[in-house]
Order: C-alpha cells, then structure tokens, then sequence
C-alpha cells in the first residue's frame, strides 16, 4: 500500500509544533490580561482552526511579488497620465472621501490586530492577527500611494491625516474604528473579521474597486486586486472566529449575537456613505446601492444568516430596517453632501439630467416621488444664482455620528430622531439600532467626541462660522470645497480637455 | 470530453467535464474545497496541481495567483479547467478511517423483493464471483431501465455479505425510477450498477460513542454500519433513533430490539411522528430530533453522529445537535447533491465545509 500524504494540515501542525508554550515564570492569565473580561469562555484553544497555514517565509515572498506588480502599474499609470483617462473629474469625489475615511481605517485596522495579535491566548490566533496586522498595514500604503498621483492635479488629496482628525464627517468612520479598537478582543476580531470583513465587506470593496474599474481609475482597480487577494485570509479569519467561539462555550452566544446585532448596525450605518458613493458619486454607474444591498445582504447575507441559526444566532437585530430603508438612504445622505460641502474636502454637485434619469430607473417611485423634486428645486436655485448651502451645524447621532437625516421607515416625510436620558444628560440618535447600541454601553458611548458639539464649544480653533471652519479644515471653496461645477477641479478638467463648460443648468449637459 | 481528477490528500477520484471549472466539479460530487469568492479574486481555493496539464481561466487574478505561484504548479480551483487527467492537493483532511475500495461497473440480479412497508421495499441484488468490497454506509448508482442517468440507493446489507446486496426503495410519488423499481421490478432482472461510492462510514478510529439518526428509507446505511459493527465486536455504545411516520411505516424493528437484546451496549429508540389510534403505540412519538433531544437531554458533546435520512430530518437534526454541543467535526451525513443542489450550494455561505 502506497504511503498516505501528510494533508497540509498536518504539515503545518509538525513544522509549528512546539513554538507556542505555557507560561511559568508568570501565570497565563497575567500575560494576557485582556481574554477573558468579556465572559467569553474558551475551554480548548486548541480546537482552533487555523484559517490559513502561512509561514512568514512564504508570507513576505507572496506579498513582495504582489507590490512589484502592483507598483510598475502604478509607474506606468502615472507616466501616462493616466487621470486624463478618467470618466470625469468627478469620480475622484469618490476616491477623496475614500482616502479622507476608509484609508485610515486601514490603518487603524493595523494597530487593531497588532493588538489583538497579542492578546490572545491561542497562538494560532495570534498568528493570524498578526499576518492581518501587517496586510492592513499594506493595505493603508498602498492605497496612499495608489491616490497620490491625484494630488498632483486635483485638490483635496493633501493632508488626509489632517482632514481625519477634523472633519466632521469623517469622525463617522474614525469612531466606528475607535469603538472596535477600544472594545475586548473578541469584540474587535468579531466586528472586524466577521461583521465588516466578512460579512459587508463586498458592499465595501465591490463599488469601490468595480466603480475604479468602470471610470478609468486603472491605478486604484489595480491596489483593489492586490488587497482582495489578501482578503480571503481576512475573510476565513472572520468566519473561524465566529465559529469557534460559538462551539467553546454555550454562554458565548448571547455575548457574539449582541456582538453581531450591535456591529452589523454600526457597519450598516457606515456603508451609508459608501452607497452614497454608488448612486452619487460614479459619473459611470456599476450598480444601485439597492441592488448590492439585494445581492449582497438579503441573498448572501440571509444564506449565512440561515447557516448561522443552527449555532442559535438569529438574524442581526433590525436587518428588515437596513433593507426597507434601501430605497432612501442614499438620497438623503447625497442631500447632505450637496448642501453641506462648503465644509467638506470634496465637491458635491446635482445629479446631471442623465444621472436624474438612472436613479429614476433604479429606484422608482422613491425616488421620482420623495428625490426628484428636490432637486429640481436646488437646481432652479442654481439657475437663479442662488445656489443652496447650509449654514449650520447639523445634530449628530451620538452612536453613529451621522447627521440626523434619516428618515422613519415608513414615512420618508419624517425625520427619525430618538433620545436617551443617562446621568442627567440628554443624548439623540439617529435610529432605534444606534439608541440600542448606546443604551447597552452608556459609559463608553457618552464620551464620545461629536463634531457639532466641539465647535460649538470653540474646540476647532475657535471657528464661529461654517466659513472658519472650513479654513481650520484648510479648505477653501471652489478649491477644496463647494459646488464641483464651480470648482478648479471642473475648470482644470474642461482646460486639459480643451472643453467648455457644460454644467447641469445649462441644457446641454454631456454624459461622460 | 470528460477527465479524471483525483483529489489527495483524500485520493479520491471524480470526472469533471471538459470546460468545467475544478471547483464545480468538486462541490457537485461532494467533495468540500476551501473557497469564498469563487471567481478568481480572492485566492481561497488554491490547490496545488500534482500531475497532468491544467489551464487557468481568465477569472484567475495575477494577484490571487501570481506568476510565481502559476510556475510552481498551483492555481485556483475556482478559475482553472482541466486539459489531460489531473491529480490535485487541496488543503482538506484526510479520511484515515475511509477504505477507499475501488469502484466497479456490474450487473446484478434481483433474487428477492420484499415488501418493507406499504411505501418501501426491500430489493436484494445478487453478484456473481467475487462480490462487491464496499464500506458500510456506502452507496450504488443504478440504471433504472428507461430512466435517464443513474439513480443513487445505500446499501442497505453489511459488507460481510458480498454477493448479495440489499437496497432500501421508497416509492417516491411521481417518481418514475422508485415507482418502475417498487411496481414493475421482477425477481430474475438484471440491472445495471456503479459503486460503491460515497463517503458515509463509520469513523471508526475515533473513540466517540455512535449515534445514528435516521428517518425513511434513510435506515438503510445505518442498518448496514450498525450490523457491521456488531459483527466486528463493537464495545462503544451505539444508539439508533428512527423515525417513521405510523407503525405500518416502522420496519426492522424486531431486528434492532433483538439486537438491543442481544448487545448491552446497543439501544434502540423508535419514534413515530403521526401514530394512528389502532397502532396502540406507547413509544416515543415525535420527530427524530425531537427524540434524540429527550432521550440524551438535549446535550451530545462527546458524540459522533450519523444522519440519514429526507433533507428536512437531517436539518432538525444538524440543528438540534449542535444547539445541544455537537458541531460539524463531529456530525456525518449522507447527501445526495443534484446539479440544482449543488448550484444552489454556490450561493450558500461557506460557513460549514460538509453539513
């Protein structure tokens, strides 16, 4: 009889064996102080199924060819000035607020599983943090120096970690982060590696890298490639985690189902911005925010959702909400950005007539019934000269951080404001998902740093106006700022191309 | 034109047609393969090819399979099509407990039909010469003359007895191949059979107590593993909970009590789930799980379990043992994928490789 195969399981398991070791000098407990104050309880580590058997010695050959490929495309697109090939000036909107609040995501996703790549327990765990710490690490760079090319053409590209500390909109993604990084390590790995890499991750990534691709961003197509192949590890890291602490121990499911509940909210709320992005900010349209929430979420998500329910996990509290609001979220966040981006580090504009045309289709009545005539109305102020900004700061929701302009489900008419009272003080959210995730953990979300709030109390240099504020963000309007048609981005655009204005108000508005 | 791939470490052999992606063709014979995104972006499914000439598709990212790992023969199981006979190593456990008993075309004859109960029948094929080696749990492929492709039935006899096989046939309303083998099958025919195949056996190297559960004509391969066991010499507690709709639908229940008599380390639980008035029935009434629930109070750690049995029992199943502690390393099934199951398997979530 031939002699089996060792399975590379096996192999993995001989050539590590031995490296991880019980601790004596100090007791295990003292060297990881932080794996057990969440009640979650681990009877065997070694029931843990290493996702991905890497060594470092393949992991760094494996990541070197990748940068070499990725960067000669980054030279070449460069070279050939390849922002000329874009769809339109307005794509980078997109890829502005992309670097301004998911690139530093990445980042802090590296100093999250460096940290929790130390404080587990298991070492296979550990092994697997610590490999993720380093793609995101790869990921943030890479990402920079795929957009860098930008910032020599366009504005809004400088100072991304200067934008992120004090733009209001950007504390959204900055405290989804923070609330991850500062919660116990199988909260972090749980809302990380499972909820938003796992399981929202293609609502991220697909309009992002497939949006690239359809609007002539060849160096940005090329950085997606390059991180979605690291990806699957992230991605199998996130499901062995759930399943394993939910077979450890029964008592662990009710902590991950309020885990789950509480960070598919949180990443959903997120996501906001980047269907906003979808249905927005593409001059070439992939799909409908809508439409990747029907693929994405009720047909993939429901089918892991079913798989999950036999471990006891029930769907993620207010899903059904997520899925109703679909038709409205993103309208009414691009509402937000049109009037608010005298104080924003990108360009808003009204949908051009095509654009009007194509979310007609997408979402129907929705859109043409509660949308539409919005924007006819802004756009018969633009006509007039009278071109709509805001002029005030908005309530924010104390657990999101977005602006309070959600509507109730089942009235678009309303805004949906909800309150909680806690030692005296007074909090708003923008929904019943955000006031739940607040109610289970006051102590931690009644610190949180909400823009409106700190400037009012003189804490961004001391700006009264929105127009001093804006210059403490160090934007000005028509660079950074404003209305993209009367931005030098637009001007610069039409000059390269040797075109003449053609902005919405004008009848003749060209399609890209 | 069809090739053969073989899949190590489990040294299993399948066919996959030409211009199929190795992926496909995997899941569809029930074969698990690690994958998420299955369209060539996210490297999950990389597979190393051992032998034989494969082409990558266009799907295939330069940054999921780089040119260094397409020169060291690997690429993913995703993307990739066959184009000679192929062998594979995938990153997937090895089956010490699997005989691997090669698989053989043959003719049979039908030497005895005996009636089960009102819906089910008992169809013994008699094998000339050396018999058929098979694992107990195993099944065979026959064609039902007239029926286009073969149908799939477990075996039924343990594999002691090697020149008669015994098949389990519940007639399927409005099922031609059931309804032609349960109505118009003769004693004296010849059918026409492949086998045996699948991976449903009795992990015998694991110390674990046995549970079986089963439901309908899904008695068959845990009637063959258990008679297998016992007449090895098994020491572990076994227990077998079968359910069946109405006692006219319970059978071999004399057999399993006379062996629960016989073998102290053997219990047997009936359970009926519609029992009528005149079956006087004074057993456990319910479903399958529900039994399994009462009878070991709802807690299986330390188990392993066989299902078998109609896809809604072995759900509640799967359901009420790992709900009760008992996960997938843990729990083996016999599933029988159709090509619509399996395509619907694409879109099911990778959450669980085999249940």
């Amino acid at each position: 009889m031939a002699v089996k195969k060792a399975s590379l399981k096996e192999k993995y398991r001989l050539m590590t064996r031995g490296l991880d070791w019980e601790t004596t000098y100090q007791p295990m407990d003292k060297v990881f102080p932080y794996d057990k104050y969440e009640g979650i309880k681990i009877k065997d580590w070694d029931k843990w199924e290493d996702p991905f058997r890497l060594t470092m010695d393949a992991y760094w050959k494996y990541q070197a060819e990748k940068e070499r490929k990725l960067y000669a495309i980054l030279d070449s697109f460069s070279q050939n000035n390849g922002q000329l090939n874009l769809s339109d000036a307005r794509y980078l909107t997109a890829i502005k607020l992309w670097m301004q609040g998911i690139t530093p995501l990445e980042y802090a996703a590296h100093r999250g599983f460096s940290h929790v790549g130390r404080q587990f327990r298991g070492a296979g765990a550990r092994v697997a943090c610590q490999m993720q710490a380093l793609d995101e690490l790869r990921h943030a760079q890479t990402q920079m120096h795929a957009f860098s090319h930008y910032n020599k053409y366009f504005s809004g590209f400088h100072q991304a970690n200067h934008m992120r500390d004090r733009a209001w909109y950007l504390s959204i993604p900055k405290s989804f982060f923070e609330d991850a990084m500062t919660a116990g390590p199988f909260e972090f790995v749980t809302s990380i590696s499972f909820a938003f890499e796992y399981v929202l991750t293609n609502l991220l990534f697909m309009p992002f890298v497939s949006g690239a691709a359809y609007n002539g961003d060849v160096a940005t197509t090329t950085f997606g490639f390059s991180a979605q192949s690291d990806e699957s590890r992230h991605m199998t890291l996130g499901l062995e985690v759930v399943k394993f602490v939910l077979e450890q121990h029964e008592d662990n499911v009710p902590i991950m189902q309020r885990y789950i509940d509480k960070w598919f909210w949180r990443g959903y709320r997120l996501l906001a911005l980047v269907g906003t992005m979808m249905d927005y900010m593409l001059p070439k349209k992939v799909m409908s925010w809508a439409e990747a929430w029907g693929v994405y979420w009720e047909e993939n998500g429901l089918a892991l959702f079913n798989d999950l329910s036999r471990y006891g996990i029930r769907l993620p509290k207010y899903h059904e909400i997520a899925t109703k609001e679909k038709l409205h979220i993103t309208h009414q966040a691009w509402m937000v950005f049109y009037t608010a981006c005298p104080a924003t580090a990108f360009h808003a504009w009204l949908p051009q007539p095509y654009e009007m045309d194509w979310l007609s289709e997408k979402y129907g009545e929705t859109f043409d019934r509660f949308y539409r005539p919005r924007f006819e109305k802004f756009g018969d102020l633009e006509k007039a000269g009278k071109r709509f900004y805001t002029n005030r700061l908005p309530l924010v929701c104390q657990t999101c951080q977005i602006p309070d302009f959600f509507t109730e489900v089942d009235n678009p008419m309303k805004q949906a404001v909800r309150h909680s009272e806690w030692r005296g003080m007074k909090f708003n959210f923008c929904s019943d998902g955000c006031k739940d995730i607040f109610v289970n953990e006051p102590e931690k979300f009644c610190q949180a740093y909400i823009p409106p709030q700190q400037i009012y109390q003189g804490n961004a240099g001391g700006a009264r106006t929105l127009a001093e504020y804006a210059a403490w963000l160090r934007c000005g309007m028509g660079t950074e700022s404003g209305d993209y048609y009367s931005s030098d981005d637009y001007a610069n655009w039409l000059k390269w191309h040797g075109e003449r204005d053609t902005t919405p108000s004008s009848s003749a508005a060209a399609q890209p | 034109m069809a090739f053969q791939l073989t899949i190590e470490p489990l040294g299993e052999t399948i066919e996959v047609a030409d211009g199929q992606r190795i992926l496909d063709a995997c899941l569809r014979a029930g074969i698990w393969l690690p994958y998420a995104c299955n369209h060539g972006l996210c490297g999950t499914c990389k597979v190393q090819v051992l032998e034989g000439e494969i082409e990558h598709t266009e799907d295939a990212s330069p940054f999921a399979l780089m040119d260094i790992e397409r020169e060291e023969g690997k690429c993913l199981a995703c993307s990739t099509v066959l184009a000679t006979d192929c062998i594979i190593e995938a990153d997937i456990d090895p089956e010490p407990d699997a005989a691997n008993h090669p698989i053989r075309d043959f003719v049979a004859t039908v030497t005895r039909i005996e009636t089960l109960t009102p819906t089910i029948k008992g169809i013994f094929l008699g094998l000339p010469g050396v018999g058929l080696d098979f694992q107990a749990g195993q099944y065979i492929n026959v064609d039902v003359p007239g029926i286009e492709g073969p149908r799939a039935f477990s075996i039924a006899s343990s594999p002691a007895a090697r020149n008669e096989l015994e098949l389990n046939v519940r007639r399927v309303d409005g099922g031609a191949a059931t309804t032609y083998l349960c109505e118009r099958l003769k004693v004296g025919d010849t059918v026409s059979c492949s086998g045996p195949l699948g991976r449903f056996f009795v992990r015998e190297s694991a110390p674990e107590p046995l549970l079986f559960l089963a439901g309908g004509s899904g008695l068959s391969s845990p009637k063959s593993m258990i008679e297998d066991r016992f007449e090895r010499g098994e020491t572990r507690p076994v227990t077998l909970i079968y359910g069946a709709r109405s006692l006219a639908e319970l059978y071999y229940a004399e057999r399993f009590r006379a062996l629960a008599a016989r073998f102290a380390n053997f219990t047997y639980i009936p359970v009926l789930s519609e029992p009528q008035a005149a079956d006087q029935w004074r057993g456990e009434i319910g479903f399958v799980h529900d039994a399994a629930a009462r009878h070991f109070n709802a807690r299986f750690e330390g188990h392993k379990a066989y299902l078998c049995g109609p896809p809604p029992m072995i759900e509640a199943c799967i359901r009420t043992l790992m709900q009760g502690r008992l996960f997938e390393r843990d729990i083996y099934t016999e599933k029988f994928l159709t090509a619509a199951d399996a395509a619907q398997g694409l879109a099911k979530s990778p959450l669980f490789k085999r249940l």
